[in-house]
């Protein structure tokens, strides 16, 4: 009944099938890692070797050998660091530290933006340069940052380099955080790894909520409503209405939270089942008040990143009020370009750079003249400034999702000439469940607030082992059944 | 150990729910509650032996399919039609079938047609090219076009009604209009006397209504020569074509307003001054010769509307404005359920259409164009959708019983999980619903079909 064959292929690299944390390979790896993991739990350097040689293999199977870019990446920046913190001349440290930057900034740059100007020097100069064509190898926009951040403060000395290769090579290729981050930070990390394995049922609790939750949030919300409502529209905007084109919009607000933060919780979750605690990547970030706000919320570890590797070392807000708005766009236009190689993702972090740099006026305006609002004013400030700062990110999300500047354009251009929002119940018809589970997605953002998580958490920590079994099994059963159901097939409106 | 380390916690956990969903593999948990079935777990999926079924007749064909097309993955690798198989699941030319009824059977007119084009003899031949949304915005058609008119000559989009709901997003001429004419069309029930026009739409201007028309920057799209106007009957309703009045009156089902296109003007701008009310359907840009291609679009259709088109407007339109080829390319909104495979409902009503339809225009070749691969999702991969094969059978049927001529694009792209291919692809050729083609899927199609009837037309020259 079992083919042997098969079960030997899904144990090798498939280029055709990442490892994702919702996928049934992960959950057997993660029953063998943890039962090894456990084995050896009395012994750091055996909680070190089991976790790293794990988190290589986790890599191997997601993206084949590039996994000895990983290691290649740890073995130079562990020696660099460590010759960064022995040098006395500044002059060697200054070198090293950009030796160690121009690696790492060069690997990045030579996988990710080859094609992007290999494409822009075809284009000025009407050339022909073959692009390379190269396989993005995965992860590695999160550990160059992790390598960076490292070396930058070894540099700044806020502290001595790891004297073990291995707890270094261990801190970059933790395998929760392989795929979409977070991005995590030498100095909190590291200090971790020499502490006993040991949890009590606070981490149980938190840890059995975030993969759930996670788990959620991926599944049920982002995958569905992107499968079965979102691409369609975002594959070609001009076959739909405005308003279908407008709930896509909504939609994908949606979808790339939930997919985004969903994932970051999963790798928290698991990371804290494993004896690691990850700062939060993502706080509700749609119930912010304004742009500011929203970048301390959304993806917190890139930019807090951002703010004190970029940011700050560039000038930050010390060197008068035109610096600080060159600061503040060039950080967010190369925040965008981190996403990836195209002008789309550079147009998008302009776009926040320019909104960060106007709300900046605001607050220093409110600073000056010490102007404060009370009662009820207070709260409709409030209430706007959130609807303002949702709808300003969602078309930012417009950029950031179509595939090219015509895409997104036509897009804004069905929302404003050509809405027909007389079709709103043909088109509540079609997509009842799509509808009902994004209203429930919203919901759950907007009414969310820490008091109801904490609830979850402790309610988990107090159920017995058993009953921890028993609510995932039913968990992942209902996974089962949504990952299962037929997608929808779209429907063209006729007017 | 201290006695309250839950460090076992996580792998008991995980290994529990494993056993459990284990478990629940193994036996039949699969059931249906309110009509809603709820699925087997299957935690093994990936690593069981795959169950063999004794392979049908269609799996053979489409093994066989697979193995013709394997070379066409590329856009420059269009398949080389398969002359020696004349299976209409298979075969990826045109094929032509005879009938007693009319004198143009098959695509014979078409092809003396293109023949006296190219030795002189006649100045202008017209495609009529019918479809669903797989052509709005003039794809297919326009990369059809662009290749005839290089080979035959001519310039110019041919049709364009006066207001469309893709206009904004028509690439091969910048449409504007004013929002209030009114649009009867083949779903809103026009009025009784309203007969609508060949694209299945007639448009009643208000006072002061508008629609402008101007050539983009495209190789034979850049200049208009000749316009044409149609309207309906019209007792003389007034105009102001670019600054200059007509009065337009006529008794027919459509009547015209030839033009020749002021050279100090680029655009064309038609504007309704009032008088007698009048319906208006569309206008026509060509040259004074060369090969013309109609695109007429209808989103959501699957070709049976095309009965609520009048004997009375089909006949005066092919005295005053003849076509020599009718293209039907439907399919999408037939299948509009994958798994469905029984199309009588469909084959009925479209042999009424088809059959009028030649009746009508005996003169004129047709050619029915068979869906393309539509796949579905079928547990966790698309495939081909049961219903593409049995409505290519209908489709297929339908060019045979009235001797019409008849092309499988489903085979042309490359038959059995092309769609998948078109989609999933290096190069991406048709959106995520694995139904409609992007403009370079639609490029792409445009091409097989161009080719195909050159195959036709060079049979014909040197046989």
């Amino acid at each position: 009944m079992i083919d042997l064959q098969k079960l030997l292929a899904t144990l090798v690299y498939d280029p055709k099938d990442p490892v994702l944390f919702n996928s049934a390979f992960f959950f057997y790896y993660f029953a063998v890692f943890l039962f090894c993991y456990l084995a050896v739990a009395g012994s750091k350097t055996g909680r070190v070797w089991v976790f790293t040689l794990f988190s290589l293999y986790f890599f191997y199977k997601a993206c084949g050998y590039y996994v000895g870019l990983v290691m290649l990446s740890a073995i130079v920046d562990f020696n660099l660091s460590r010759w960064i913190f022995k040098a006395q001349q500044r002059s060697l440290r200054v070198f090293l530290l950009v030796f160690s930057i121009v690696i790492n900034i060069g690997l990045l740059f030579y996988f990710k933006y080859t094609d992007f100007f290999i494409g822009i020097i075809n284009d000025v100069t009407a050339g022909h340069i073959q692009p390379l064509h190269l396989l993005l190898p995965i992860g590695i926009s999160f550990y160059t940052f992790e390598n960076l951040s490292y070396t930058i403060d070894v540099y700044r000395k806020e502290f001595p380099p790891v004297d073990n290769f291995m707890d270094y090579l261990f801190f970059l290729s933790f395998f929760p955080k392989l795929m979409m981050g977070p991005i995590v930070r030498a100095a909190d990390f590291i200090p971790q790894i020499s502490k006993p394995y040991t949890l009590n049922s606070e981490d149980i609790g938190k840890g059995m909520y975030l993969i759930i939750s996670g788990l959620f949030k991926k599944i049920i919300i982002s995958d569905f409503i992107y499968l079965n409502f979102v691409q369609y529209i975002f594959d070609d905007p001009s076959k739909h209405t405005g308003l279908e084109c407008l709930l896509g919009v909504y939609g994908y607000a949606l979808v790339i939270y939930c997919d985004f933060s969903g994932y970051s919780d999963m790798a928290i979750g698991i990371a804290r089942w494993t004896g690691f605690k990850i700062p939060p990547n993502f706080e509700t970030p749609y119930q912010s008040a304004n742009i500011t706000e929203f970048w301390r919320r959304w993806h917190i570890s890139l930019s807090s990143w951002l703010r004190d590797y970029l940011y700050i070392p560039l000038g930050g807000n010390r060197k008068g009020k035109v610096r600080q708005y060159v600061n503040l766009a060039l950080t967010m236009l190369i925040g965008g370009f981190w996403h990836g190689a195209s002008w789309n993702f550079i147009f998008w972090g302009g776009l926040h750079g320019v909104a960060l740099g106007v709300d900046k006026i605001r607050i220093d305006y409110l600073k000056r003249t010490g102007k404060t609002f009370n009662g009820f004013s207070k709260h409709l400030f409030k209430v706007l400034g959130i609807l303002l700062t949702f709808h300003f990110v969602c078309f930012c999300w417009i950029f950031f999702k179509a595939s090219t500047f015509h895409d997104a354009w036509a897009l804004v251009h069905q929302i404003v000439y050509d809405f027909q929002p007389a079709i709103w119940f043909d088109l509540y018809q079609g997509y009842t469940t799509v509808f009902a589970l994004m209203l429930l997605g919203f919901i759950l953002h907007f009414v969310s607030a820490a008091g109801g998580q904490h609830t979850m958490e402790r309610a988990m920590a107090k159920v017995p082992v058993w009953g921890n079994v028993a609510i995932m099994v039913a968990f992942i059963w209902l996974l089962i059944q949504v990952k299962t159901t037929q997608p929808m097939i779209p429907i063209y409106f006729q007017f | 150990m201290p006695a309250n380390n839950r460090s076992a916690h996580p792998f008991i956990i995980i290994a529990g729910t494993m056993v459990c969903l284990l478990a629940l593999s193994f036996v039949h948990s699969s059931f249906s509650l309110n009509g809603f079935t709820f699925r087997q777990v299957d935690m093994l999926a990936d690593v069981k032996m795959d169950e063999k079924p004794h392979p049908t007749p269609k799996q053979v064909l489409a093994a066989k399919k697979t193995a013709d097309s394997s070379q066409a993955t590329g856009p420059s690798s269009i398949p080389e039609p398969d002359h020696h198989s004349y299976d209409y699941m298979t075969y990826t030319g045109i094929q032509e079938y005879q009938d007693t009824v009319t004198t143009a059977p098959g695509m014979q007119h078409f092809l003396n047609a293109l023949q006296d084009l190219k030795t002189g003899k006649r100045k202008k031949v017209r495609i009529a090219y019918f479809g669903d949304s797989m052509i709005e915005g003039d794809l297919i058609t326009s990369d059809l076009r662009d290749s005839l008119q290089t080979q035959f000559g001519g310039a110019g989009v041919g049709f364009v009604p006066v207001t469309s709901v893709v206009a904004s997003f028509r690439t091969t001429i910048l449409h504007t209009f004013s929002k209030n004419w009114t649009d009867y069309h083949f779903r809103n029930n026009p009025p009784q006397n309203l007969a609508l026009g060949l694209s299945g739409h007639t448009f009643l201007p208000a006072a002061e209504s508008w629609a402008r028309y101007a050539p983009v920057h495209r190789h034979g799209l850049d200049r208009f020569d000749e316009v044409y106007v149609f309207y309906g009957p019209a007792n003389g309703g007034n105009v102001i074509i670019n600054g200059k009045p007509y009065t337009l009156s006529g008794d027919a089902p459509v009547n015209e307003l030839a033009l020749r296109q002021d050279t100090t003007q680029q655009s064309v701008m038609l504007k309704y001054e009032g008088g007698a009310p009048m319906p208006f359907y569309g206008l026509s840009f060509e040259s004074s010769n060369g090969i013309y291609v109609d695109n007429f679009s209808f989103r959501g259709i699957s070709g049976i509307e095309l009965a609520k088109l009048g004997k009375g407007m089909l006949q005066q339109m092919q005295q005053q404005h003849p076509y020599d080829l009718v293209v039907l390319h439907y399919g999408a909104n037939v299948l509009f359920r994958p798994e469905l495979t029984d199309y009588s409902w469909y084959e009925r009503p479209m042999q009424r259409v088809i059959d009028s339809l030649r009746h009508t225009w005996p003169q004129t070749s047709f050619l029915i164009v068979g869906t393309a691969d539509k796949a579905y999702k079928k547990t966790d991969r698309y495939i081909t959708a049961p219903g593409v094969a049995a409505l290519l059978k209908v489709q297929h049927e339908l060019a045979e019983q009235h001797g019409t001529a008849y092309w499988n694009l489903f085979a042309a792209m490359g038959g059995e999980g092309s769609m998948t291919h078109w989609v999933e692809g290096d190069t991406t050729f048709a959106n995520k619903d694995y139904t409609h083609f992007n403009s370079k899927g639609a490029a792409r199609v445009g091409a097989l079909l161009y080719k195909a009837i050159m195959d036709e037309y060079k049979q014909e020259v040197h046989p």
